[in-house]
This record gives structure tokens, sequence and C-alpha cells, in this order.
């Protein structure tokens, strides 16, 4: 059984011509770290919010481990660190942590103790009791993983997590998630970087204008980067 | 369920409350306008229902018996307070601003040949112009007729009653419930403007990835504001009954039934917290939100008597003044503070109030967009 399944999802936000995901299928096995490529407007971020359950209205089919989405314990099982940096500034960590960790339904005792973990996990803490408004962004983006890996999901949604940040973050980062992935979790990475896609994960699916372009195993493409431009073009993609 | 709440009004709570400028707008702002207003208005408020006494010269030319009697019958008045400037000319005597009539006894007064001389400051409020020419006039006439007190025998022929004042609140009457609610509206800028942050910064977003219900999270917004307002309007009322005696003559009398405040109270603050929801949902960004809630509060405040007691407003003015809710808030404490009136007489604006909070709300849940 997949960790994840899309089967022929079709998303549209109504204002637009264009569908943003137009019969979208692809598949995560459990226990990979799988990467979503592609250019601007490829459907990236509107997949994780079908998947997440922010968007309900969609043709096709969205499973996690067999269960079909939106399905509210299921939700429990996701762990999901959006593209901004959603977490909430004139909090403390600590303070951001227990609030998600309640709203993941997490007793209380249990919360503060994977609090503790998560902060550890992202080299945050010795910060646990600063606001969030003082942090760096690096910091700020390690704690938006920090958010996404308190329930101990199983399955890892990451919208572009190292966007913006210096290289020592986006290393610390790296490193969290092989470990993560290497201690069984399925990790479905977002990003740009072809680079950390193609040294991360094992599969990748590559998308363009809400459509799969390619899905299947990295060892089968030499450079990621150069298969990318093949595939989308070499053309802006300012839209 | 339960704890998710209580994280979601705690969450909320912590953020409001950590912010200096909101702390600044909702409880120094008011605290503020109470304390200066309040100061501004008691001169207006002692003139128009207590009195001031009348400040004057008294300018005795004549050495006659009869002359100093007047002069000493005019200082010993109780409406009156007579200052000294020994031998100026009248029109200096005035440009000091305290001395508003000059009075001059002259030489052979007493026969009627040579008037008392009554030397007006030209701003003098026409009411007391007449009432100091009444006085200096009966003063006169006891004094040049040997009529020991005018005024007694006055008491027998007319008798002067005044109704109870039931519609010009004391300073601290109208200030307070007036700027705690002025205030308490303002609820909207931070209510708005943080909903809207969550909205942009995708925390709400993120919200909705974990299993709670959109009403908890209406709930987790309205609950946390809603009792910051009724903090507002009981740290008001402290300020005005505790503090301000200090600074105001007139101390702040809680009328008769002031149990109707805990009504009154908790239906304003649905209605301020309704508006605040309703501005957060139909504003697109933090900055059109803030305007328009900055905008709309001041509108009402105006309309609502709340700037200019509704009492003084000319009749247009207070007829208008029914479309704020501001006024309808206003008018129930004044019920309260002022008219004692019974819960029957309070109810009426309590529904108003309710009204307009829940129109607030339908509007609110029919125009946010939460994603």
């Amino acid at each position: 059984m997949n960790a994840l399944d899309i089967s022929a999802v079709t998303y549209s936000y109504g204002n637009k011509a264009a569908n943003a995901l137009n019969n979208f299928s692809m598949s995560v096995a459990p226990g990979s770290m799988h990467a979503l490529v592609g250019p601007n407007g490829a459907g990236k971020s509107t997949l994780m919010r079908v998947i997440t359950g922010q968007f309900r209205s969609y043709a096709g089919r969205v499973t996690i481990r067999g269960r079909t989405m939106p399905d509210r314990d299921t939700l429990l099982s996701i762990g999901y660190a959006p593209q901004p940096i959603s977490v909430y500034t004139g909090l403390t960590a600590m303070e951001n942590l227990l609030f998600f960790g309640a709203m993941a339904g997490m007793p209380k005792t249990r919360v503060a103790s994977r609090a503790q973990e998560v902060l550890e996990q992202t080299g945050l803490a010795d910060h646990a009791r600063q606001l969030v408004s003082t942090y760096s962004g690096g910091m700020q983006r390690r704690l938006n993983l920090a958010v996404a890996l308190l329930h101990s999901p199983l399955l890892l949604l990451l919208d572009e997590p190292t966007v913006g940040i210096d290289p020592q973050s986006r290393y610390h980062i790296y490193e969290t998630l092989t470990a993560l992935n290497a201690a069984g979790m399925t990790v479905l990475l977002s990003t740009h970087i072809m680079e950390e896609a193609q040294r991360l994960c094992r599969a990748v699916t590559l998308a363009d204008k809400g459509t799969v372009i390619y899905d299947g195993p990295m060892s089968e493409i030499d450079n990621l980067e150069s298969f990318f431009l093949k595939k989308t073009g070499r053309g802006l993609r300012d839209n | 369920m339960t704890g998710q709440l209580k994280e979601l009004i705690r969450k909320e709570m912590l953020i409001v409350l950590r912010d200096r400028q909101t702390i600044m707008l909702l409880f120094l702002m008011p605290v503020a306008l109470i304390f200066f207003l309040s100061l501004a208005m008691e001169g207006v408020w002692t003139d128009k229902l207590t009195g001031r006494k009348i400040q004057l010269v008294v300018k005795n030319e004549s050495a006659s018996f009869k002359a100093k009697l007047l002069e000493q019958k005019i200082k010993a008045d109780p409406a009156i307070q007579a200052l000294d400037r020994p031998d100026q000319d009248n029109d200096l005597i005035l440009a000091d601003g305290k001395t508003q009539l000059v009075v001059t006894i002259p030489e052979g007064f007493e026969t009627g040949n040579h008037p008392v001389e009554l030397y007006f400051e030209p701003a003098i409020d026409a009411g007391y112009k007449i009432a100091a020419r009444s006085l200096i006039t009966s003063l006169a006439v006891e004094v040049v007729m040997d009529i020991d007190n005018l005024e007694a025998v006055m008491q027998a022929l007319i008798v002067e009653k005044t109704k109870p004042n039931r519609e010009l609140p004391t300073p601290l009457q109208q200030t307070v419930p007036a700027y705690a609610i002025f205030a308490m509206f303002f609820i909207s800028i931070p209510l708005s403007i943080g909903f809207l942050k969550e909205k942009n910064d995708g925390t709400l977003q993120r919200l909705f990835t974990y299993p709670v219900s959109t009403h908890l999270i209406t709930l987790g917004k309205i609950i946390p504001y809603y009792i910051i307002n009724i903090l507002q309007f009981i740290l008001m009322l402290l300020v005005g009954v505790f503090i301000m005696q200090h600074f105001i003559s007139h101390a702040f009398y809680l009328g008769e039934h002031p149990w109707q405040m805990i009504p009154v109270t908790l239906a304003v603050a649905a209605a301020t917290t309704g508006f605040g929801v309703m501005i957060a949902a139909v504003g697109r960004t933090q900055e059109q939100a803030s305007t328009l809630a900055a905008v709309s509060a001041v509108l009402m405040a105006v309309f609502g008597g709340i700037m200019v007691p509704h009492a003084v407003l000319p009749a247009v003015l207070k007829k208008a003044a029914v479309i704020s809710p501001m006024y309808w808030a206003h008018q129930a404490y004044l019920d309260i503070f002022l008219r004692a009136a019974p819960f029957s007489g309070v109810a009426p604006k309590l529904i108003v109030l309710t009204i307009f909070a829940v129109i607030c709300f339908y509007i609110a849940g029919r125009r946010v967009k939460w994603i």
C-alpha cells in the first residue's frame, strides 16, 4: 500500500481559465523520500493543499495509506510545512509547539516532551522561550519544520522547506530530513533546488502547468536540472 | 474540543496582550480620553447645571451709608465673587479675562439721579448678563427702598422648582461609558489585522490541516476579543470610580441599579466584537481593514453622542444619532448612571445592540474567506 496516491486530481481556483491541477496522478512509496519539482505555476503548492484537506472541491481521488481524503483522522498522519513560514511570531517557539500540539489533539504531557524533542532535532532548543519575531529567517524556517514534525506524522509534506535561508540552516534541515527518512518517515519534498532533490530523493515527479510530465525513479536521471529544463523549456514563467 | 478551544483562546490572548500598540489603543487611549475630556467638560457642566459665581469688581465712588451698604450686600451675595482691582480703568479691569462685570456706585445714587453703572465684558454669556443685572437691581432696590431682604419677600410670591436632571450627564457619567464604548469598538482593528495576518502568513491555512472545525476557529477568534472588551469596560469603570474622583469635583455615580451594567456590557461587547469580526471578514488587506475600522468607529462616535453629549446636540443630529450603535450603547449606560431607569427601560437598547451584533456576524459569515 502506497503512503500516498493521487489519482486523476483536477482542481481549479475558479477565477482562472486553466486548471491548477489537471488529471494529476502520482504515487509515493512508503518510507521513501520523493521529490516534487516543477516551475512556478506547476501546481505543487496546490497539490499540497489538496492533500492536506485545505482544498476540498476537487475531482479525482487522494488516498493516504489506503484511506480516502479528506479524512479527519488521517489528517493527523500528515505533517505539513507550508512554503510561507506559518508560525505565530507573537509567541515563543515552545508556545507555538504547545498550541499546534493541542490542535493535533495531543495530550498536554506528550506535547511538552515532543516539543522538546523536535526543538532539539531542529537546533532550536536553546531558543525555545524566545519570541519567534526575534528569530532569524533560518530559525523561523526550522520552527516551521518542527511544527510539522511535532505530532510524529507518517507522511511529511514539505513545500520549499529551504527557501530564503542561510546554508547552515539549509544543511541542518537536509540532515534532519535524511535522519527522519532513515527512521522510516515518508517525505514528499516540493522544491526548486534541483541539486537538493537529486541528492536526497529516490523518486521524482516533474509537473508543469498542473500536469505530470515525468514520474519515476531518480536513478534514471543523470542531471535533474538539465532534465527539468529539457522537459519544461528555458522560457521565463512570469504568469 | 474544549482543550483546542482553550488553546485557541490562549494563543489569541497572548498575541493581543503582548502587542504594545494594541494595549495603547485599547486601554491607554480611553483612559487618557476619560481623564482629559472629563476635566475639559467639567467647566461647561458646572456652568450649565450648577452655575458659576459671577466675578465682578465694585467701584464705590460714594461715601454715603447706602452706597456702603449696597457695596457690602453685593460683595456678600453667595452668587458673586468680588475681585479687588484698586482704581483701575474699566477696560483695563476687564482685560484680565477673569472679571465679567464692573459695578460703579456713583455719588448720590440713592437719589435716583445717578444710576448704578454695570459695565459688562462683551463676551459674557447672555444668561450670566441677565442674572447679574437682575441681582444688582434687586440689591439696589433693597438699599434704596430700605427693604431688609427682598428675596425673602419674593419667596412668598414665587416658588422655584427644577425637574431632577435626567438628561445632562456629569462629565464622568458622559466620558466613562462613552470612551469605554469608543475603545471597545476599536477592538475591530487588532481583530481584523490579526485575522488577515494569519491569512497572509499561512497560519490560518495551517490550522485547517489539523482536525479543527471552522466553528471552533471562529469561536477561538471571537471569545478572546469579547473577554478583552469586557476587561476594557471594567478598567474604564475602575478609573472613573476610583481614580478620577481625585481630579474632578463631581464623583462618578453608578446609579440605583448598577447590576444592569452586566447585561448592558455583555450586549455592547457582542456588538463591538460582531463589528470587529465583520471588518475582518470584509477587509482584504490589513491596511484596508484598519482604516475602515478606525473611520467607522470615529463616525459612529460623532453621531452617537460620544464626543459631544447627545443632550446638547442640535435636533437634527439627535435624530441622526439612532443610526449609530454607539448611541444605543451609551444611552443604555446613561439609563443606569443618570436616569435610574428600570430594566424594562434599558432592554430595548439591548435588543437593538443584539440585532446589530447578529447582523454583523451574519455579514461576516457570508463574506469571510478562510483560505
